[in-house]
């Protein structure tokens, strides 16, 4: 049973065929099926070879590896595929209607699950290319499934913009090629751990690429631009998808890259914080004055992706597993944030901010949930989010802390202006919601509480590593957190409530696709002078 | 060929991503710069003189295989991209009235 991986990638796919073929409503059932199938093979998987996953290393065919294609699995990569299991559950339940025809939907959902499993378990750097070109082409199929104006134009825009990049990637991907003569990631790792092939001017253009591609799908600064665009406008859950799990591919082929190139004499992690600071910085200006409930989110995405680069930058290696803890929190909560937000959408048929009112009264049990979302991602004591940021914090530096407490402060701003939909009086008599939607949106919740509380266990069961010395609460965390609050209250009712005329510039700030790609170009160079022509000199 | 010339096509690629002001034309640069790619990559496989690689033809003095094996996929998936784009923008105009960049985004969500 040394072909589970395979089955992951192809039992998603599969399923989606049949069900696209079958022309019956009644037919999506048969994704619950297939999804229960892969979680049950994903768990069979892990319980017999979770002491040792290199015997599972295969080449398809049994070609020689140097030539064939493999796939393989570690600690990393078997959290990502439960931690994407678990979303896509979520969003399968959120979006699960058999008396509907949604057989389109689902086919496009189930179809980016498989590929999504493919990214995740290659190990073979082309490949890599196809599954994480195949995830653009069908996200942006979901992003343009509401088929309104807004939605087709953010599809064309991220399309484009992350085609460019990925075909970046693979400009990379050959000069790798050309330079180690094969494209095997457990190849070139030994190969760059034993020569100093790394240090030719090639392989540091071929590195430059691959990252310059990377920073375009993990919506890095400057290259953010189309993830507010595309989260923004999609369905709920498809947003939650997008937000929680597949931005974050961006991220895995990043952390993967790095371990490639970790025996490489690259000074990178300096470059790298830097961006994850910019990028958290900017990201939550942005959401800071934003009005649009999804927009609000989409650019707190941005900022934690930032966050996640602050740790994953790192070379130590509780930093870097505090950033990897971070990207799982942050999928669980903003998975949480935007389906609740997708309901109060349905409910008052708006997204802007200003004429939603009295959802606590009116919606009580959903505010609850939400109001667990937003303590978790503001870095609320006893909640998951603070957790992995005290990880990330401990490895920084004091300029560093304040860097990252000055995005704390953006977020928790940002999150008041957002909670005020909860005041005000019942404007609504009993809002049509459906249980089914309430399912997803609790376990959520319960996962970013279990994770902020049991966090010791799961880290040392999940990742390896020991947090014993962070703790949930205790009353220095209240104060510090409570002292956050209140300079956020005052920031926000003083300067972005005020709506000055930096904060209306700031939100109707948008760059144009060419100014993007002109901004990918010009990261490149930044990147070419920094990892090329700086080490020349 | 020199692979340096088929670098200056994705290089051309690039400059138009960056300039187009059109969706259309936009949609052509990321075509060509998957042709200097595909170009580049063949060029670094093949040499003067070298033979076809295929399994009982003579298998001496043959070019490398692995190249053309890959650029094959490329080939395939650039296709699906130019044909999900072209029908996107086919989409935008049937909303918008227009094809430019500009007017497409500067107009207001929801209209």
């Amino acid at each position: 049973m040394i072909f589970v991986p395979v089955y992951l990638v192809f039992v998603p796919i599969l399923a989606a065929m049949i069900i696209f073929l079958f022309q019956k409503p009644k037919m999506a059932y048969l994704a619950l099926v297939a999804q229960g199938v892969v979680t049950v093979l994903a768990v069979w998987y892990f319980l017999t070879f979770r002491d040792d996953y290199s015997q599972t290393f295969f080449t398809f065919g049994g070609w020689n590896n140097l030539i064939g294609i493999g796939f393989r699995n570690d600690a990393i990569s078997i959290s990502f595929l439960f931690l994407s299991i678990f979303i896509w559950w979520m969003v399968l339940i959120y979006t699960f209607n058999a008396k509907k025809d949604t057989r389109n939907f689902l086919f496009f959902l189930l179809f980016l699950e498989g590929v999504f499993f493919g990214l995740i378990q290659t190990n073979d750097l082309f490949n890599m290319f196809v599954f994480i070109e195949l995830t653009t082409i069908l996200v942006s199929i979901l992003v343009a499934y509401e088929k309104a104006g807004d939605s087709f134009r953010a599809a064309i825009y991220y399309l484009l913009l992350n085609t460019a990049g990925v075909l970046a990637f693979l400009l990379g991907i050959i000069l790798l090629y050309y330079s180690f003569g094969n494209i095997n990631i457990n190849q070139i790792t030994t190969m760059i751990a034993s020569s100093d092939l790394s240090e030719t001017t090639t392989v540091r253009f071929a590195y430059v690429l691959l990252m310059s591609g990377i920073a375009v799908k993990s919506a890095m600064f400057p290259l953010f631009t189309w993830l507010p665009r595309a989260h923004a406008v999609a369905k709920s859950g498809v947003s939650a998808l997008l937000s929680g799990i597949v931005v974050k591919g961006g991220l895995y082929l990043f952390i993967r890259i790095s371990l490639m190139f970790a025996a490489a004499p690259y000074d990178t992690s300096m470059f790298f914080f830097a961006i994850g600071a910019t990028t958290a910085i900017v990201g939550v200006m942005f959401a800071m004055t934003q009005k649009d409930i999804k927009q609000i989110l989409a650019y707190h995405t941005v900022s934690q992706i930032g966050i996640m680069m602050m740790g994953l930058s790192s070379t130590d290696s509780l930093t870097f597993s505090g950033g990897l803890l971070h990207l799982y929190n942050h999928a669980l909560f903003k998975s949480l944030l935007f389906l609740g937000a997708g309901i109060i959408v349905n409910v008052y048929k708006t997204k802007n901010i200003k004429y939603i009112r009295g959802v606590f009264r009116a919606m009580p049990l959903l505010s609850i949930l939400m109001i667990v979302g937003m303590l978790s991602i503001s870095g609320s004591p006893l909640f998951n989010g603070f957790i992995s940021k005290s990880v990330i914090k401990y490895g920084l530096t004091d300029a560093q802390y304040w860097l990252l407490q000055i995005v704390n402060l953006g977020t928790a701003t940002s999150f008041l202006k957002m909670s005020q939909i909860f005041f005000g009086p019942r404007t609504l008599s009993y809002p049509l919601v459906r249980k089914r939607e309430y399912l997803p949106v609790a376990l959520l919740a319960v996962a970013c509480l279990t994770m902020g509380v049991l966090h010791v266990p799961i880290a040392d069961f999940v990742l390896d590593v020991d947090l014993a010395k962070f703790k949930p609460i205790s009353l220095q965390y209240v104060f510090e957190y409570g002292l956050m609050l209140g300079a956020g209250f005052l920031l926000y009712k003083y300067v972005i409530d005020k709506d000055y005329k930096p904060v209306q510039w700031i939100r109707n700030f948008r760059i144009s696709f060419e100014t993007a790609n002109y901004m990918f170009l010009l990261y490149f160079t930044v990147m070419i002078g920094v990892f090329v022509v700086y080490p020349m000199l | 060929m020199n692979p340096l010339l088929t670098f200056i096509v994705v290089l051309i690629g690039f400059y138009g991503l960056a300039t187009s002001k059109n969706i259309i034309k936009s949609v052509f640069s990321v075509t060509i710069i998957e042709s200097g790619i595909i170009l580049l990559f063949l060029n670094l496989g093949n040499f003067e003189g070298g033979g076809i690689p295929i399994v009982g033809e003579s298998l001496t003095n043959i070019v490398d295989p692995l190249p053309q094996a890959l650029m094959i996929t490329t080939i395939v998936i650039g296709s699906t991209v130019t044909a999900l784009a072209l029908m996107l923008s086919i989409k935008v105009f049937h909303h918008y009235g227009t094809v430019e960049w500009a007017e497409v985004l500067g107009r207001k969500d929801g209209e």
